[in-house]
């Protein structure tokens, strides 16, 4: 497949514009998948996360991006989460969320395009996407202690495009 | 001469090119089969943490034998 310029050029940094992504929603897999692109929230403020239920600080992750997904949007901040699962089997990926429900945007890529796009080198690699669409922070694996570090960015880039 | 050369070459070319074939990267959103507990070298957690215990304090080296995590490196 002929890839575009712009993918080419992408390197996932800081600084750069976030790369439009759109893949499907990992519930309507089977058929008629409603897909959901980045591009679809634009001006909010956006945690993309790439994840598999074989990563363990990924499944730590879940439950904690999910909480502060909530709790900020219950504060009127114009946050989303997006996570991009990767199993190469949707069904493992499916399972995890069975057992732990998150209220955010899940996708799927089985195909393993938009982390080769990303150019995510380890697992889970997260980025924080401005309102303007401007990658701010990448951060590569997960601890508990991370997520005030992260929610500390996303109130700072609030503030920024108030 | 020529000959010969060609006949020991070829060879040589065709089990090089069949070895670096075998080379493959594993990308990081790959590794789902490798972090299969049946993957591990060691597949009693005890006993791997256990030798970990010993190569750490006896040889000083640690990690790069298991793809339990995601190779994120963060834990």
């Amino acid at each position: 497949m002929a890839m575009s310029c712009s993918t080419l050029l992408f390197a996932a940094e800081v600084g750069e514009s976030a790369l439009d992504l759109s893949l499907p929603l990992i519930v309507n897999q089977a058929q008629n998948a409603e897909t959901v692109s980045l591009s679809d929230h634009q001006g909010k403020i956006i945690y993309l996360d790439f994840w598999a239920s074989w990563c363990p600080p990924c499944l730590v992750s879940m439950p904690i991006m999910n909480e502060m997904r909530n709790r900020l949007q219950s504060q009127g901040l114009p946050f989303e989460v997006i996570a991009v699962n990767v199993d190469s089997d949707v069904e493992d990926g499916m399972d995890f969320l069975l057992d732990k429900p998150v209220d955010f945007i899940v996708l799927t890529d089985p195909q393993g395009e938009t982390p080769a796009r990303y150019k995510i080198k380890g697992m889970p690699t997260s980025f924080l996407i401005s309102a303007a669409g401007v990658i701010e922070m990448k951060h590569e694996g997960f601890k508990q202690s991370d997520a005030a570090m992260i929610e500390k960015e996303i109130l700072r880039l609030s503030e920024l495009s108030q | 001469m020529i000959l010969k050369l060609k006949l020991v070459m070829f060879p040589l070319i065709a089990i090089v090119a069949g070895v670096l074939a075998g080379c493959e990267s594993v990308e990081a959103w790959e590794r789902g089969t490798l972090a299969k507990p049946e993957m591990a070298i060691v597949s009693d957690s005890l006993e791997a943490a256990l030798n970990d215990h010993i190569y750490f304090s006896k040889e000083a080296s640690n990690g790069g034998h298991s793809a339990t995590g995601g190779g994120c490196g963060c834990n």
